[in-house]
């Protein structure tokens, strides 16, 4: 569980950021540098993005080295962005990684800011700063890749053909932590300052580590899910080391505060501060945040919870007691009772059926959901493996002509019957992997057979389908039997 | 377009300040059609499925803050909505046991009982529609990924799901927690008497009306069944068909005014 101290910047506070870093602070004049930014940023949305990342690509030693240095960044990003437009390679592995990054840059620095750890500790954040609204809508759910970018040249030993992506990578190993907590707070001053920096420089350095092969994905995405796991796991610490400050970005909200999410202790500890406060209408949010002493949490988190407190608090209070209430109440009550005119008990009860019913299917659902999503993953990456495994057995660079795509749906689909109807039971969990592999022998018919489809009408369409698959299962086969 | 009918469906049922919250199922499989299509050179693959990830990251967004502003109105709730529960029966107690004497009549009694348990019970309800809230979405998103990766070959499904997977709005287990606390809690509370288990029996078809908690929850039951029930494209990564073991109770049941089947 990480300690996170509160990681508010000032914006003053430039100099305090300098001191740890590796090169020396490059001073410029943050203004000036600001509004440069924000002419070059005017232009982004309307070409791609993905040009001036190209060329920007070019420079990433010097961008790694000067990750805390905000004002060197910037430097050099405009210097390098004059000619954006020109043609560059483009390396297409990873399309979609590529792009899933390239978009959210906003957020990704509030929520880098939340979810890795930073030495400094005397700082306040800046949310109220707001972030323009067509910077707002880069906010995205893919907060997590900035970890993964973060985490990814640490992790990963070797990457790509590109040099610079290997010395980046070295770069900011051998920094590592410290470099991680400067890049954040610089990221979040820059969020504050101008949102166009943060924006450029997370796509420069995300693009670095999106030139990769495929099959890097998984583990990009490892290191994702691991800080993730770490922010999932808040809730059960203790409320003091906690910090649960979940670094997905608030997109509507206009403040950039990174978006907070509440845990009954974390409640808790708010109602004990509040109640020693005198009371929510006495209480005030500094005060509330002082006593709860949580690191992470910052007084805005804070003000709009206790504003929902507020308002909880005060609506159940007139409703009660109050005989006018009640009448009212009898007539809300009897007008519910629209259920087919039974009683007011056996109304509620048969709400609550349904609503059981409703969650416990839903609970269902989403453990097969996440069931087939995990198999799906575990037999790509089978797939992946066995297919470098056999490409580097071929040798020869003509057989790995084995156009990727084709491939990969294929692969899928045989894997996807498979899991379909290892699942057919809710109950039939932990029997996926065997399952898959004892069914790349059966015949489709069996598997279609299973399928518990009451109308025959629907057997039709699966059966065609399945039958494709299955041809290509079985050109497949052989290799996947290797 | 099942799916997209029932999600319509399902959107209009819903609390009105949900409406706007939910996925834009129909215009993302719009620009999916778009981009399948046209595959002009000046706007090119890689583009286009920026844009389209670029949406749908602004969707997640979405989810993520809604979901977590809702999870935190439950958070500052749920133990109101007990205590609540407890200060009547205790007024209760007092009242009719304590210095004033007269007991209150038993009509007002249960008014009051009930007036506490439809509160408890409507709490219950809009949390288990958050949890459905959630999976809709994911399951709308699971499926325009598919969508796209059929149409235009794209290898975006997988390590995009991956990722929504581990977003705010999918990690549902505090709702559910507190979900099962407020069944046991009112379990307790109002314990099920066995006559109404007899009058289960004897239901006719039951008309559900109004815009209320309980019409939502049996709409997204129904539309549950509806999506499960079996697809065309039956197989890749598919739900299996829903069992509700209790179909008696929910086929019981009618929205009203009906709503036309697909």
């Amino acid at each position: 569980m990480e300690e996170r101290p509160a990681f508010s910047i000032q914006r003053s506070g430039a100099s305090q950021l300098n001191n740890h870093e590796i090169s020396g602070g490059l001073s410029s004049s943050f203004p000036a540098l600001s509004t440069h930014l924000e002419e070059t940023y005017q232009k982004f949305p309307n070409t791609q993005q993905a040009h001036a990342e190209r060329e920007l690509m070019t420079r990433p030693l010097a961008l790694a080295t000067h990750l805390p240095t905000n004002n060197g960044v910037v430097g050099h990003i405009f210097s390098s962005s004059s000619g954006f437009s020109s043609d560059i390679h483009y390396s297409s592995a990873l399309p979609s990684e590529k792009h899933s990054r390239n978009s959210p840059f906003i957020s990704q620095s509030p929520t880098n800011t939340a979810a890795l750890p930073l030495s400094q500790s005397s700082h306040s954040l800046l949310p109220q700063s707001t972030i323009p609204s067509h910077c707002n809508k880069e906010n995205s759910g893919s907060w997590c890749t900035d970890p993964d970018f973060l985490d990814f040249p640490v992790s990963t030993p070797v990457l790509s053909s590109q040099v610079q992506n290997s010395s980046c990578s070295g770069i900011i190993r051998s920094e590592d932590l410290g470099k991680q907590n400067d890049w954040q707070e610089w990221a979040d001053q820059l969020i504050t300052g101008d949102d166009a920096l943060a924006s450029n420089w997370n796509e420069l350095l995300v693009d670095n580590v999106t030139n990769l092969e495929p099959n890097m994905a998984y583990q990009v995405e490892k290191p994702c899910t691991t800080v993730l796991a770490q922010n999932q796991q808040l809730p059960s610490p203790s409320v003091e080391s906690q910090s649960v400050v979940n670094p997905s970005s608030s997109a509507n909200n206009a403040p950039a505060k990174p978006r907070m999410r509440w845990t009954p202790e974390l409640h808790e500890a708010f109602v004990e501060a509040v109640n020693q406060l005198g009371g929510s209408e006495r209480a005030t949010p500094k005060g509330v945040l002082k006593l709860m002493k949580v690191e992470g949490l910052t007084i805005y988190h804070v003000k709009s919870h206790l504003q929902k407190y507020r308002t909880a608090r005060y609506r159940p209070e007139p409703s009660e007691g109050s005989s006018e209430k009640k009448l009212t109440s009898k007539e809300e009550i009897s007008s519910l009772d629209l259920k087919a005119g039974m009683g007011i008990t056996e109304a509620l009860r048969l709400q609550m059926e349904v609503q059981k019913q409703l969650h416990e299917q839903l609970e269902i659902q989403r453990n097969l959901q996440l069931q087939i999503e995990e198999q799906g993953r575990y037999l790509q990456m089978m797939f992946e493996k066995q297919k470098s495994g056999l490409d580097k057995l071929k040798g020869s660079s003509s057989n790995q002509a084995n156009p990727p795509v084709p491939s990969d749906a294929t692969n899928e689909s045989p894997t996807k019957t498979e899991m379909e109807s290892s699942q057919r039971d809710p109950g039939n969990s932990g029997t996926g992997t065997v399952n898959a592999k004892s069914m790349l022998e059966r015949s489709p018919q069996e598997i279609c057979g299973e399928h518990k489809a009451p109308e025959t009408g629907d057997l039709e369409k699966p059966k065609t389908r399945v039958s494709e698959s299955s041809s290509q299962q079985t050109s497949k086969r052989p290799r996947i039997e290797e | 377009m099942k799916f997209g009918k029932r999600l319509k469906q399902q959107i209009e049922e819903t609390l009105p300040s949900w409406r706007d919250k939910f996925l834009s199922y129909k215009e993302l499989k719009k620009l999916v059609r778009l981009i399948s299509s046209a595959e002009s050179p000046m706007y090119g693959k890689e583009d286009a499925e920026a844009e389209f990830v670029y949406l749908l990251n602004n969707e997640i967004d979405k989810f993520n803050g809604f979901f977590m502003e809702q999870e935190e109105d439950f958070i500052i709730r749920h133990k109101d909505v007990y205590i609540q529960e407890l200060q009547q029966r205790i007024e209760r107690v007092i009242s009719t046991w304590g210095t004033n004497g007269t007991k209150p009549s038993e009509a007002e009694y249960r008014d009051e009982m009930a007036r506490v348990r439809k509160d408890m019970v409507n709490f219950h309800g809009e949390m288990v529609l958050l949890v459905n809230y959630s999976n809709i979405n994911y399951t709308g998103l699971a499926k325009i990924l598919k969508k796209y990766d059929k149409r235009t070959g794209g290898l975006l499904r997988l390590p995009f799901i991956q990722k929504v997977l581990q977003q705010p709005f999918f990690i549902t287990d505090l709702v559910s927690k507190l979900v099962k606390e407020c069944e046991n809690t009112i379990d307790e509370m109002f314990p099920v008497q066995v006559e109404e288990e007899i009058v289960k029996e004897q239901r006719e078809a039951i008309t559900v009306a109004g815009k209320g908690i309980f019409r939502n929850t049996v709409a997204a039951l129904l539309s549950m069944q509806e999506i499960r029930r079996g697809s065309s494209t039956y197989g890749h990564f598919s739900l299996p068909p829903l069992d509700l073991s209790d179909s008696d109770l929910i086929h019981s049941f009618q929205l009203n005014p009906p709503i036309p089947t697909v």
